[in-house]
Order: structure tokens, then C-alpha cells, then sequence
């Protein structure tokens, strides 16, 4: 074969490749913020169960990374949209975290949907209605819940700790032991901290549901000043991801880390299995992320049935609960009757539900959010 | 030679012709949007009057992280010069033939392996219990209890010049190829050692070349995000990672914008030694 | 004496063997292992090397869900034609700053830094809000526009370069024997600067295949490249689909360098920014 030839080759093949999805069928633009798992469930098992049950339908699926960065991105790409005075957009699903749906509900770039679609009623939590202090009922419908925790190795660590407290004295006996991910390289570092804040700032109430007081950020210094001598004492690790590997690669024995992504790498074979997980006091924070659907997608009504078969009980068993081990996103009782008890239970090994219902906080309103976050930036990493 | 090359070349309007598409492409690909940020760095989280304050707000929370961005990117271009030039100067003065086409062979592989890609290989291998250690221990160089992570500045620096030194090693090897070689035989005939020849009488000229190498890479590398997220998760941290936190986190163009101007001015300096540079070749 | 001279040939050879191991480790150690990664199944602590080797990532990275091939292929479309577009804008140009009467010459070879100078995070959100105005978005030809801007530095530079080092007195001969400026062009100065041309195409074709975040506002959802997929999961720290895509975008990157090596020539090189 000569170069020409193989060149000619590679190079059409190429072109049919490209040009292949955008023969004749439909084509439902999902994009999905968050980690890996999230991107492959919307890949692997809702897009090919979606597509089975409406012939004619491709769905293709972005993923644009996790944390907010990722929403962010596709918060950018529909305001791109919008200031460009686009009548049609080319994303018709949106998964996205708390804060950056609420701030999408706010500049008015999300449809109004959720009475549309017959799952609607099956969600009633706090959350489903409010995004760290913006009003998004009816604009969203959560698509799970998940929940962060402290990791740890048994074997190295037999007597974990049980609150902040007792925290900060065993990271004082064993320094460098304990890592987490600061809070510019995902929410499971950010999560560690405004617990840190709960516990040791004071008035979490307010935090978590205003009103907003801008002077209310000066009374934190305190609590700053002793996180950053706790953080003499803490390895810093690169991401969510970043402080399983640690703890995978023995780096560190503890860490904060979402649940959900540390059942799944467990399943795969990705971190130690003997490995557990511990909610402590007087709580760590968790978050829904969102389905939800542009205000001008071009595929509106096939974007509410996908929200919709995505949201229905048996998916949510079957999808969320059963293979990704997330919390669901409706009301409870209308997923765990459609499971059985023994997959039920495997979600609440390490935290039990009792558990997660007195130490399972929500994230602050955003206004305070951003406080804490840009405290921390000043007053212990700089 | 000048002379010449003005009655081949295309006249004024001719040459300002062909550079248009080129220009026009920067303008409307880079520069129109650029103005965007320059506005939104003057006006953004104000009442829509023309103000400083995200550069105060920049510098009051980021002032760590524009000296660490400053001494990391110069840091490793200093590194970057010196292996660059002694990777060429063996390629050119080398004695030991096969030594030479090893080296040829060998110094080029990281130039094809994207940021990104070279950001996710040294997690891996720099890591306290990564590849690296595993081998110093085994192999009784380092104590395991001494091994530790370089997943920090050190990170870094040595990405950056693991990435970048072949590029500019490349510029320059070829520099020195074609450089006259009667000075360098005059050189050994005079019995001068190959380091002082590399460094008195061919690096003066090919000094034009290395510093356009090492612009590229300075430039390079201080717009990259890649690394310095995967690599240093601690603070201080790269000015880029700052960038993307402020947009990410707080929706916050305004001081993001405002610390990309920043590093503009870090550009502009070698900027400045280039023009001079450039200038002053062009006078002799 | 011969002893002595014996002995320090001895050690310079093995001093010049242990400097060479010594680069080899620092280059192929970290591609080493991200071989090992990508072939490595069950990795964790305290095991220096993986507990199981397989290729269930590997089937996993292509599943036909997965979109891999696709966005392989994509990736060496639009690194292919970035390279045809750069360079027909290159050549006119840096034939012009090389040859031609051209004011504020460095300034304007400065101006081509300017994209590869300033962080894309903050400029990307811009460019997407013209590109839909256009309707450039979703196409190859917008993501091919992206990349070309960014790569245009190393395209103009190099070209500049090449044209330089063409002997003008070769063109003024051809002009003398009656070619005009077109066949002269063509005929001389073109065929004698094209290895130095070819070159930049290199690290045009590295910069496409390496970006990302343009190629996500631009191309996204319906152009996806092989970066974008993996930009997801190295972030994340999924190291075995990280590695596998990395080894999978090493070898378009190598092939094309392998195929334009034979063009590098050292006389274009050494003009290269002047």
C-alpha cells in the first residue's frame, strides 16, 4: 500500500466518522456536569434506555467536568446562546450542580417544565424547591442526591473520629495522615470546609437559609485561624478523585470524599475494600444535582420526556439507586418500593439513614457560600 | 544581502497584503473577544463605570500567587535554557557517535505528548508512592521513609521542563547545525575544552534562537491550566488556576479578567527583550 | 600514561552511559508508566505494580457509547485540516515579513504571540458568543478556526523563518532571467522554504491536538475531540481511561511527526523568530 493511498484512506474514513451523527435522526443534546460516573450514567444506561423507548432519537451526551466548573461551562455555553440572540439552542437537557442551576434560573436561561412532565409530583424535599437560596420550583428536578463523608482505613485508623473535635486532636497526633482537596479543585474539599464553618462559626441556621448579613463574615476569624493550623497538619490532595487515589495509593489514611464515588470505585477495584466511610458531627454537607432543560432548547418536548423517564421510580431504583449508588432524587418511598430491601440496605452501610438525617446538611445560600469560600482564600491559603 | 532581498520581495502594500489574512484572523479571533475582558476587567461588579478595583481585589487576594506564577515560569525557563543548550551543544559537539545518535533519538519524545497528557503521567510517576519512589526504594537509593511526594512546586517546574525542553532543544540544535563551524575547529585547534567552545563561541550565535525558544515557552506556560490544577494542589497556586477559580466559583469575570491582564504584563516584559533584541540584530 | 589515558576514556564512557540511562529514565520513566496504567486493572497501595493486568478500560474507552473512535477520528480530521489553514495563511505572511518592506515588522510578529499569551479561560466564553452569531458553532470549520488561531505563532514564526533562510540571490537570478514574481515565488523561493513551512506544521498539528477548552465552546455538543473526553476523566484522576486516551492521542502526534521529520532541516531552524 503507498502513503497516498493509506493517507486517502485514514482521511475518508474519517470523514464518515464526522459526518455520521448527523444523518436523519433526532438528536437530544444531553450535558451533564460532575464526575465521571455521572457522565457515564447518562451515557452508558440512560441514553440507551431513553433511545430504546423512542425509536428515531439519538441521544448524545457531553460531559464537561465536575464541580462547579463543569456547570459553569455549560452556563457559559447557554449564555453564549442567549447574548447571541439565538432562537433555538443546541443543548436540550442540562444536568448541573446547585449553585450554577440556580444562578442559570436567575439570568433566565431555564424552562419552566416540571409541571409538565408526570414525575413532578414526585418530589417534595426542600431542595427540589430552593438551590442554596435561589427559588428554582419547577425549573429543576433533582437527579439524585449524594452526600459527603470521611474515609478511612480500618486497618490503620480502627477508632475513626467521631465529630470536628475529635478530628482535629487525631490530626494533631498524626499529622499529614488526614487530606483533603482545599476548595479549589472540587466540592468534596469544599464540602470539609463549610462543615468546618457549621461547627465552628456558629448560627448555621442562618447560613443555610439567610437572610443574608454581609458583617456576619467577620465574626469567622476564629474559626479560620484554626483551620489553618489545622492545615499544618493535612496533605492536600488534586481533586475528589485525587483524595480516593491518596487513599488508594496509601498516601493518606482519612479523607473527605463523596459517597457515591467511593462505592463505585470500590466496586471497581479502585480503592482497597476494606475501606469505610464515616459521617461525622455535628455534619458535613451534600447536594442534589439537577435535571433540567433550557429555556429555548430545540428538542423541548422530547427534553421532558427524557427528565421524565430519567425521574420515574423504576429508573431511579434501577439506575441511581441500584447501579451508582446515589441517594435518590425523588421522594424515598416511591424508589424503595420498587427495590428490593437487600439493595436498599447497601446504601446505608457506613451512614445509616438515621444518621444521615441528623448529620446530612445542605450547602449555605449562595451569598454566604461565596463568603466562606473567598474567607478561606484570604485568611487560610493566602 | 539586504538590499537584495528588498528588489525580490513583495512591495509595501504587496507584503501588507499578504500579512492581512493572518492579521485579520488575530483580530477577529483574538483581539475582538480580548476586548471583552479588558472591558469586563475595568468595569465588571461596579455600576457599570469604569473603575480599578478588580485589580485591587486581585492583587489583595492573589499577591502569593502572582510572585509564585512569576518565580515558577522564570524558574523553569532558566532550567529549560540551560538543558536545552546542553542537549544541542552535545548533538553538535559531541565525539561519541553513537552517544549522539542515542541522544537524537531519545531527547525529542515528550515535544508529541500533549500539556494535558504530560500533567496526568506525572501525577502518577511523581507521587509520593508514584513510580519514581517505587523505584528509588527498590533499588536501595532512597530509604522508603525519605521518599516524598513532589506533587508540589517541584511538580511543576519539572513538568514544564520535561514538556517544554525538547522544543526549544530543537529550535537550537538546529541553530547550532548551521552555524559556521570554522570558529568551533579554531576553537579545538586551540586546545579550548568543548564547554568553554559551547559556551563562548557557539552560544552567542545562536543567542537569537534560544531566547525565541524560550519566549514560546514562557509564554506557553504561563497560560497553562493543565498542570499546575493536576499537579500542585496546594496554595500558592498558578495564576491560571486563580482565573478559572474566580469564573468557576464566583461567576467573578471581573478579577479574572483583571489577573489575566496581570500575566499579560508578564508577557510584555519579554516582549519588550524581544523587540530589543530583534532591534538591535536587525541595527548590526 | 596509556594506562591513565585508558582509564579516562573508561570513565568517560561510563559516565557518558550513566548520563544517557539517567535522561532515559527521566523521559520514558513517566510514559512507562502511564503503560502500565493503561493496562493496569486492580492498582492500589501498598503494590508497586498492578495486581491484575487486562484490557476491560480498554473495552470500556471504546464501547460504541463511548464515542472514542469517533472523537479519535475527529481529532486527526481537525488537527489535519488546522495544519492546511494555518499554513495557507502562514506562507503568505511570513513570505511578506521575510521578504517584504513590511512597517512595524516585530511588532506585528509580536501580535501573533498574543494568543498563546493570554489564559483561554476567560477569553473562550467570548469567542463561543461571536461563533453563534455566525453560526460557526457545532462545526468542524469553527473548531478548525479555534485551533488555527492558536497555532497561527508557531505557523507565522516558523514560516518567517523558513522564507529568511531562502538565498534571495537565487530569487533575484530567477527574476533576472525573466520569471516573474508569481513563477519566481513558485519556482524558487516556495520549493527551497517548504521543509522549514512543513515543520511548523508540527507543532500546528501538537496545539490541535492538544486543546480542549476551545474546542468545548465551539464545537460542543456536536464536534467532540479525543481531549474533551479525556479532559473529564484526568481531572478526575481516572487514571486508567486517562492513560489510555493519552497513549491513544501519542500516536497520531508521533506518526504525523515521523512523516514530517524527514522536512526539518537545521538552516530553517536557526532563523526561526528573526
Amino acid at each position: 500500500m503507498t502513503l497516498k493511498s493509506v493517507l486517502t484512506g485514514a482521511i475518508s474514513s474519517a470523514v464518515i466518522a464526522v459526518a455520521l451523527p448527523a444523518s436523519a435522526e433526532t438528536q437530544l443534546n444531553v450535558m451533564t456536569g460532575g464526575s465521571q460516573n455521572m457522565v457515564e450514567y447518562v451515557t452508558d444506561y440512560l441514553g440507551p434506555l431513553f433511545e430504546e423507548k423512542y425509536p428515531g432519537v439519538k441521544v448524545r451526551v457531553t460531559g464537561t467536568g465536575p464541580g462547579d466548573a463543569g456547570s459553569q461551562k455549560i452556563l457559559e455555553k447557554l449564555e453564549a446562546q442567549s447574548a447571541a440572540g439565538k432562537e433555538q439552542w443546541d443543548i436540550d437537557v442540562i444536568v448541573a450542580a446547585q449553585k450554577k442551576t440556580g444562578e442559570m434560573k436567575e439570568k433566565g436561561l431555564l424552562a419552566d417544565f416540571r409541571n409538565n412532565i408526570e414525575t413532578g409530583k414526585l418530589v417534595t424535599r426542600a431542595t427540589a424547591e430552593n438551590a442554596l437560596g435561589v427559588y428554582v420550583g419547577g425549573y429543576v428536578m433533582p437527579m439524585f442526591h449524594s452526600q459527603t463523608a470521611i474515609a478511612y482505613n480500618p486497618a490503620l485508623v480502627p477508632n475513626p473520629p467521631e465529630s470536628y473535635d475529635e478530628l482535629r486532636a487525631w490530626v494533631e497526633k498524626y499529622p499529614k495522615q488526614f487530606g483533603y482537596n482545599g476548595i479549589k479543585n472540587g466540592m468534596s474539599g469544599v464540602a470539609f470546609v463549610t462543615g468546618w464553618m457549621y461547627t465552628y462559626a456558629g448560627d448555621t441556621k442562618t447560613l443555610q437559609s439567610g437572610p443574608y448579613d454581609p458583617a456576619k463574615k467577620d465574626t469567622w476569624a476564629q474559626a479560620y485561624a484554626d483551620l489553618k493550623a489545622f492545615n499544618e497538619n493535612v496533605t492536600f490532595t488534586p481533586g475528589n478523585a485525587g483524595t480516593l487515589d491518596m487513599l488508594n495509593r496509601g498516601e493518606i489514611v482519612m479523607g473527605p470524599v463523596w459517597v457515591d464515588m467511593f462505592y463505585s470505585w470500590q466496586g471497581d477495584g479502585r480503592i482497597p475494600p476494606n475501606l469505610k466511610l464515616k459521617l461525622i458531627a455535628p455534619g458535613m454537607p451534600g447536594q442534589p444535582y439537577y435535571y433540567a432543560t433550557p429555556a429555548k432548547a430545540a428538542n423541548k418536548d422530547l427534553a421532558e420526556k427524557f427528565i421524565e423517564l430519567a425521574t420515574s421510580p423504576a429508573v431511579q431504583a434501577e439506575g441511581i439507586v441500584n447501579r451508582f449508588n446515589w441517594y435518590p432524587g425523588i421522594d424515598a418511598d416511591h424508589v424503595k418500593a420498587a427495590l428490593d430491601e437487600e439493595v436498599w440496605t447497601k446504601l446505608f452501610t457506613d451512614v445509616t439513614p438515621l444518621e444521615l438525617a441528623q448529620k446530612g446538611k445542605p450547602f449555605p445560600i449562595g451569598p454566604y457560600f461565596d463568603d466562606i469560600k473567598e474567607g478561606y482564600e484570604k485568611q487560610v491559603s493566602n | 544581502m539586504s538590499g537584495q532581498s528588498m528588489s525580490v520581495g513583495p512591495g509595501r502594500m504587496g507584503a501588507i497584503l499578504l500579512v492581512a489574512p493572518a492579521l485579520l484572523m488575530i483580530g477577529f479571533l483574538f483581539v475582538y473577544p480580548f476586548g471583552y475582558s479588558v472591558v469586563s476587567a475595568f468595569t465588571d461588579n461596579g455600576e457599570g463605570s469604569w473603575h480599578i478595583a478588580n485589580f485591587t481585589k486581585a492583587i489583595e487576594f492573589y499577591s502569593k500567587d502572582i510572585l509564585f506564577t512569576i518565580v515558577i515560569v522564570s524558574l523553569s525557563t532558566v532550567v529549560i535554557g540551560v538543558l536545552a543548550v546542553a542537549i544541542a551543544g552535545y548533538l553538535t559537539l559531541g565525539e561519541n557517535p553513537t552517544a549522539v545518535a542515542v541522544l537524537k533519538w531519545l531527547y525529542r519524545w515528550p515535544l508529541f505528548i500533549p500539556f494535558i497528557v504530560s500533567a496526568q503521567l506525572m501525577r502518577t510517576f511523581l507521587a509520593k508512592n508514584g513510580m519514581m519512589n517505587n523505584i528509588l526504594t527498590s533499588s536501595g537509593i532512597i530509604e522508603p521513609l525519605a521518599a516524598q511526594s513532589y506533587l508540589d512546586w517541584r511538580g511543576i517546574v519539572i513538568t514544564f521542563v520535561w514538556k517544554q525542553t525538547p522544543f526549544v532543544a530543537l529550535l537550537v540544535a538546529g541553530a547550532m547545525a548551521s552555524i559556521d563551524r570554522t570558529t568551533i575547529d579554531a576553537g579545538r585547534i586551540f586546545g579550548a575544552s568543548r564547554l568553554r567552545i559551547l559556551i563562548e563561541l557557539v552560544v552567542p550565535q545562536i543567542a537569537t534562537t534560544l531566547m525565541v525558544g524560550l519566549i514560546l515557552s514562557y509564554v506557553v506556560m504561563l497560560s497553562v491550566l493543565s498542570v499546575p490544577l493536576m499537579i500542585n494542589a496546594q496554595s500558592p497556586t498558578m495564576l491560571t488556576v486563580d482565573m478559572a477559580w474566580r469564573i468557576n466559583s464566583y461567576g467573578d469575570y471581573g478579577v479574572a479578567n483583571a489577573l489575566g491582564i496581570m500575566s499579560y504584563l508578564f508577557t510584555g516584559v519579554v516582549a519588550w527583550f524581544y523587540l530589543r533584541q530583534s532591534l538591535k540584530d536587525k541595527g548590526a | 600514561m596509556v594506562q591513565a589515558a585508558l582509564s579516562s576514556t573508561w570513565v568517560r564512557t561510563v559516565t557518558r552511559v550513566l548520563t544517557m540511562s539517567l535522561l532515559a529514565f527521566a523521559i520514558f520513566g513517566p510514559i512507562t508508566n502511564m503503560l502500565l496504567w493503561a493496562v493496569a486493572e486492580v492498582w492500589y497501595f501498598p503494590y508497586k505494580l498492578p495486581l491484575e493486568y487486562g484490557f476491560s478500560f480498554w473495552e470500556r474507552v471504546f464501547r460504541p457509547e463511548g464515542n472514542a473512535t469517533e472523537a479519535l477520528f475527529s481529532s486527526i480530521w481537525i488537527a489535519l485540516l488546522t495544519v492546511v489553514v494555518s499554513l495557507a495563511i502562514a506562507i503568505p505572511a511570513g513570505y511578506a515579513l521575510a521578504r517584504g518592506k513590511m512597517p512595524f515588522r516585530y511588532l506585528i510578529m509580536l501580535l501573533f504571540l498574543l494568543p498563546q499569551a493570554f489564559p483561554a479561560v476567560a477569553v473562550h466564553m467570548n469567542v463561543a458568543r461571536i461563533f453563534y452569531g455566525l453560526d460557526l458553532t457545532g462545526s468542524v470549520a469553527g473548531v478548525v478556526l479555534v485551533h488555527a488561531s492558536q497555532g497561527l505563532v508557531f505557523a507565522v514564526w516558523i514560516a518567517t523563518a523558513a522564507f529568511a533562510a531562502v538565498d534571495a540571490e537565487l530569487e533575484a537570478a530567477a527574476r533576472n532571467m525573466g520569471a516573474g514574481r508569481w513563477r519566481t515565488f513558485t519556482d524558487v523561493t516556495l520549493p527551497l522554504a517548504l521543509p522549514g513551512v512543513m515543520a511548523s506544521a508540527i507543532f500546528v498539528f501538537l496545539i490541535s491536538m492538544d486543546e480542549f477548552t476551545g474546542t468545548y465552546f465551539v464545537g460542543a455538543p456536536d464536534v467532540v475531540t479525543l481531549p474533551m473526553l479525556l479532559f473529564t476523566s484526568s481531572m478526575e484522576g481516572n487514571y486508567q481511561i486517562a492513560s489510555i486516551s493519552s497513549l491513544i492521542l501519542l500516536v497520531p502526534s508521533v506518526g504525523f511527526m515521523l512523516f514530517i521529520e524527514r522536512f526539518l532541516k537545521a538552516d530553517v531552524l536557526a532563523k526561526v523568530g528573526n
